[in-house]
């Protein structure tokens, strides 16, 4: 195989480390060209790069222009990120397994910019257009996921030209921008080939029967109409090339055990209830014996919701348990400091003018940290090397003694911070925005759980209230911070008592969601315990669906406002459920 | 020469295992008439329930449904008058390979139980036109007890939503002037019949070779490597299905039905130097893995297709004025020219509400008319296993509602005597004759089996052309013949043919006046080779149709936009 000079001369700097140097033949830092002792599929992306680099812009093929008729561009910025994964993920129901499946893929992101940082084809509502996805091949043919990498640029390069077509015209007619910030950061390259993940070894036969353990715990509960167990792992390692000399390979894993059951009061309500489990690799996912504990739980619990009396609409004091108070964090403050929504017509920009003010009481902080691999002993979600743009992820302090500081930056610069911070994420297909990683609040106003306790009780009694309520679970909802809606949010609560001021036991109850404005809500926090719980999962946004943790304590709010949950109005099923004791010793195939 | 197959083969579940059961056939379908609406008897022989009692699946779904018949009833309400389970085990392969390297393989195995809930009867019941049915995963494991327990879920949400829909139905009937043209549902015999798991067999690691080495041609094949940077896209792919489909309904109807499909393709792409996208892409497909193409085939097929591509990009563009005169179909042109025009108008389907409409589509008020020539006569026959060697996909015994199917004289002599039915019926048709067939996870449809259209007077392949280029010479012009054709009746392989017998291939071209009037009065000619062309989704379905001349269609310029060429070249790694 023929192959350029500038191989050799790449071969002779050796692995790693960030040159500037030039080489002939296409301009790009040393770094950028492949390197013998990366991956196959790296020294591809590089290769395809380097050529595309070269030749894009040029008159290389029989002549075309533009559609105003002036001379083609080279992009200013290319970058290749690849996301090899392997992954299994198995289902159950009712005792039995429903699905059970293993693949291995590797899709190729391929962004393209044209213009130049301060204006380029993504301005505005042209996000997409950089982007294009395709899948490449799995094994180690050169030419094969080269050719790929030509034809998904090819792509893209012509999506590019025309959405830059757009911006300009849109620029000209449109009124001065509220922020007129470039569309793409100044940052150095970088350079790292972290090692990669073992290949994935699951037992499927053992999981398989650890989930149909898992669900058969429902078959004693006949009014859990539904129930599933879910167990999903995966083995990725993320390639980045880029046109400035980017050169990383960064691995992620995840191993997530979830279990979902539901049910349905008399009046129609729906009711359900969510466990989940997380570490990197099965292997450190909690033992069986834990997990059934938790599902038992879990069951008496919606049982015990069934027939929990529905609560009223209420204004006054509350604790969010540490899971609760996490998951309100994210929803709350979290999405609201993504950097990209302070900037954009569309945006509510909540936050956007209160930097260096105080959002929060002087006694909270919130940074957010990808560095961390775990906490206390647990792992966390949000943990990763290198973001998806190749910035070296890093500890952010978002709110410093209740003032805000900054936002989570992608390489999207906005008026207040122009740097990314290494927060730019996205699912694979999407082009990265800003968002959270680990979300860690941490408060020097505490007390223990009882102290923390009776301060409700002193509050609610103050605010002449009969209860103040106990958010011990709740379900992420959604935030919406666009323009046109509300600035409201809802988290749904799963799991509420009512702590009565007069001492009388704690009182379960059932239709009750969270409703409010953020900066009221973040104001109105009284107090905390004094330790820590973390909520692993996934969190979905414009740039895709990323794993997050979010690390907090307990809180006391002062004010906490309720309103009824929507309610479906289906009955409860009309037969009883099929015996299911006897039947479920008949296993085995056909 | 009329191919109706004798009354006797309906009788005959030929091929199936021996436990099989057939009901009574109907009287002669050619008639246009039915005997009396069968009364729901069950008529099985202990061999067949047997087989239906040892499938631990069956006996599960068939408990849980004579629980339901007892219990299920909301206070005040109605009970169901049918209902039906149906769970379907679907496992399916794929492989695809790009310019010559694998890029995805997956396996996957799946169930659902799909529930249906009728509420009313037989005159008026819940149902739509769409088709109702409650979908539920159900468990991978030979579970009885997880099976029931989605079934159960099923079965509730089916049965509120049916009551839901049977009082919004009844208020809208309300508003219209006339009564519906046909009932909602015809009853049927108890049909029990069970035959052998189907199992999806594939040597994957045979087949992965052969699509990496075909999507790789392009630029290792020493024919066609030459113009390799002209192909923009290379790609193979090997499909592979197997669906075992378990039916139990309170008619008391049994059923186990196996069915798989194969397929291979080639796919090579690039544009002319006028920007123009060309592509082809066809393959193989059979219902056993035996069955499809053999590797030696698949290469040649490969090469075929990067030259006829090459071709295709230095190919003259269609004249840019129109052409109105003689075109002959052949190759699978004409059998797709049947699949879109006529069989989906001889499929009935319940019209809309509140009007009188017989059913939908372009023959709804065609019946005993002419809709096509007189010399051509169209049947549908699924109990025909083969033609030529080949496994029709479109062939069954039962339909996917329990009713044996037999053929059906669709057109006579080019007159519409027969709709293909299910058990909804439709004005003048009040019976099913087997043609209730549904796509996994689907309501069942009137759907074709094997659709045979013949001559009376049929021409050998030489005669038609000949025919061709007789009408060529006489109207001193250059006529057209198509092989195949791309989407929705767009030609791809489209030839020039010239008083003097030279062909040239063109490119850019569109057909318009290819429609049902066309099809009725504009055809001069049917003979040459038939071609078997096989479908998999949404039904298997097989449609035999010979080569079609016809007299008067417009090929004109199709006016695509013409795409950027490459904005740069791709890389050379020819060795």
């Amino acid at each position: 195989m023929i192959r350029k000079p500038v191989v050799l001369t790449a071969l002779l700097l050796g692995a790693g480390g960030f040159l500037l140097a030039e080489t002939p033949g296409s301009g790009l830092p040393a770094s950028a060209l492949p390197v013998a002792s990366d991956p196959v599929v790296m020294q591809a992306m590089s290769t395809e790069l380097d050529r595309a680099m070269a030749q894009l812009g040029t008159p290389t093929t029989p002549a075309v222009e533009s559609k105003s008729g002036a001379p083609l561009l080279k992009p200013y910025f290319l970058s290749y990120s690849v996301a090899d994964a392997e992954n299994v993920s198995i289902s159950a129901q009712y005792g039995a397994i429903v699905s059970s499946n293993a693949g291995h893929s590797r899709t190729a992101d391929v962004q393209v910019r044209l213009g130049s940082a301060a204006l380029d084809n993504t301005h505005g509502d042209h996000r997409t257009s950089a982007l294009t996805t395709m899948a490449l091949p799995l094994g180690d043919d050169r030419d094969a996921i080269e050719r790929t990498l030509w034809y998904a640029t090819n792509r893209g390069y012509g999506k590019a030209l025309d959405a830059l077509e757009k911006v300009k015209t849109e620029q000209q007619v449109r009124a001065k921008e509220e922020d007129s910030s470039a569309d793409f950061s100044t940052e150095a390259a970088q350079s790292e080939v972290l090692p990669s993940l073992p290949k994935l070894n699951v037992d499927k036969a053992a999981w398989e029967q650890r989930l149909r353990e898992i669900t058969a715990v429902f078959k004693v509960y006949p009014d859990i109409y539904y129930d599933t167990a879910v167990m999903q792992t995966s083995n990725e390692t993320d390639y980045f090339v880029s046109s400035e000399g980017s050169h990383v390979a960064t691995p992620n894993q995840v191993a997530r055990l979830i279990v979902v059951a539901r049910t349905r009061a008399a009046d129609g309500m729906d009711l359900f209830r969510v466990e989940t489990f997380e570490a990197d690799k099965t292997g450190n996912l909690p033992a069986q014996s834990e997990v059934l504990a938790k599902t038992i739980a879990l069951a008496k619990n919606l049982d015990d919701l069934r027939n929990a009396p529905i609560t009223e609409p209420y204004n006054g004091p509350a604790i969010l348990s540490g899971r609760a108070a996490a998951v309100f964090f994210h929803e709350v403050l979290g999405h609201r400091l993504e950097g990209q929504r302070q900037r954009g017509d569309e945006e509510g920009q909540t936050f956007t003018k209160l930097l260096n003010k105080p959002i929060l009481p002087s006694f909270l902080s919130v940074a957010d940290d990808p560095t961390l691999k775990d906490f206390d002993g647990h792992p966390l979600s949000g943990h990763y090397a290198f973001d998806d743009e190749g910035s070296p992820a890093r500890k952010v302090d978002l709110v410093d003694k209740g003032v805000l500081k900054t936002f989570l930056m992608s390489r999207e610069p906005i008026a207040s911070v122009q740097q990314s911070n290494g927060h730019g994420r996205a699912e694979t297909g999407k082009m990265p925005t800003g968002r959270q990683g680990n979300l860690i609040v941490t408060s020097t106003k505490t007390v223990s759980d009882a102290e923390l306790r009776e301060m409700l009780k002193a509050e609610a009694k103050k605010q002449g209230k009969a209860y103040g309520l106990y958010f011990e679970d709740i379900s992420s909802g959604f935030a919406v911070t666009t323009r046109r809606s509300p600035q409201a949010f809802q988290v749904i609560p799963l799991v509420v008592y009512r702590v009565y001021v007069d001492g009388r036991p704690d009182e379960l109850v059932r239709g009750v969601s969270i409703v409010g404005t953020p900066q009221a809500a973040l104001m109105s926090i009284l107090a905390t315990n004094d330790h820590q719980d973390i909520f692993n999962g996934e969190c979905g946004a414009e740039s895709g669906t990323i794993p997050v943790s979010a690390v907090a304590p307990a809180m006391l709010v002062s004010a906490i406002e309720t309103q009824k949950q929507a309610q479906g109005t289906a009955r409860p099923p009309i037969v009883p459920a099929p015996p299911l004791g006897v039947a479920s010793e008949k296993k085995g195939g056909e | 020469m009329v191919v109706v197959r004798e009354l006797k083969r309906a009788f005959v579940c030929a091929g199936m295992v021996s436990l099989a059961v057939c009901a009574t056939a109907q009287t002669p379908i050619s008639k246009g008439e039915r005997s009396g609406a069968p009364t729901s008897v069950l008529v099985v022989d202990s061999v067949a329930k047997l087989a239906a009692e040892s499938d631990p699946l069956l006996v599960a779904m068939k408990d849980e449904l004579v629980r339901e018949q007892k219990l299920l009833v909301l206070p005040g309400m109605q009970r169901p008058y049918f209902m039906s389970y149906r769970l379907e085990d679907f496992q399916s392969y794929q492989a695809v390979a790009n310019f010559g390297a694998l890029t995805s393989e997956s396996t996957s195995h799946q169930r659902v139980v799909r529930v249906e809930v009728k509420i009313g009867d037989y005159v008026t019941d819940s149902s739509s036109a769409r088709g109702e049915g409650s979908l539920q995963l159900a468990p991978e494991d030979s579970d009885p007890a997880a099976l029931k327990y989605a079934l159960w879920t099923a079965t509730d949400e089916a049965y509120k939503a049916a009551l839901r829909a049977y009082s919004a139905k009844q208020a809208t009937l309300k508003s219209f002037q006339s009564a519906p043209t046909a009932n909602d549902f015809t009853p049927a015999k108890a049909v029990v019949k069970i035959e052998p798991l189907v199992v999806l067999a594939l040597d994957k690691e045979d087949w992965k070779k052969r699509i990496v080495e075909a999507s790789g041609l392009f630029s290792t094949a020493p024919e066609v490597k030459s113009f390799a940077q002209d192909v923009q896209f290379s790609s193979a792919n090997v499909n592979a299905f197997a669906l075992n489909r378990y039916t139990v309904d309170t008619d008391g109807t049994e059923l186990r039905h196996g069915y798989s499909g194969y397929s291979d393709t080639i796919a090579v792409s690039g544009q002319a130097d006028d920007g123009m996208q060309l592509s082809r892409n066809n393959g193989s497909s059979a219902t056993t893995a035996a069955g499809l193409e053999s590797a030696t085939a698949l290469h040649k097929r490969t090469i075929d297709d990067l030259k006829s591509l090459d071709e295709l990009r230095h190919a003259p563009v269609v004249g840019a004025e129109d052409y109105h005169g003689p075109v002959l179909f052949y190759g699978d042109a004409s059998a797709d020219v049947i699949n879109n025009l006529f069989v989906p108008n001889v499929e009935a389907d319940r019209p809309d509400m509140g009007t009188t409409a017989r059913t939908r589509g372009a023959y709804q008020s065609s019946l005993h008319t002419p809709v096509l020539p007189q010399f051509l006569t169209v049947v549908d026959d699924p109990t025909m296993k083969t033609f030529e060697g080949k496994d029709l996909m479109g062939s069954y015994g039962v339909d996917d509602e329990g009713v044996t199917v037999a053929p059906v004289t669709v057109v006579d002599h080019g007159k519409l005597l027969n709709f293909l039915i299910g058990r909804e019926p439709v004005k003048d048709f009040p019976e099913s004759n087997g043609h209730g067939r549904a796509a996994p996870g689907q309501a069942a449809h009137s759907k074709a089996g094997v659709i045979v259209v013949k001559s009376s007077q049929e021409l050998t392949a030489v005669q038609m052309r000949a025919k061709l280029l007789a009408l060529a010479k006489q109207q001193g012009r250059d006529v057209y013949e198509v092989e195949t054709l791309g989407g929705e009746l767009v030609p791809r392989l489209l030839y020039r043919v010239s008083p003097d017998g030279t062909r040239t291939l063109v490119r850019g071209a569109a057909f318009d006046e290819l429609d049902q009037r066309s099809l009725r009065s504009g055809m001069l000619a049917a003979g040459g080779k038939d071609y078997v062309a096989q479908t998999i989704s949404p039904v298997p379905e097989t449609t035999i149709a010979p080569e079609l001349l016809f007299a008067d269609i417009a090929v004109k310029r199709a006016t695509e936009q013409q795409d950027k060429l490459p904005y740069y070249a791709p890389p050379d790694n020819r060795q």
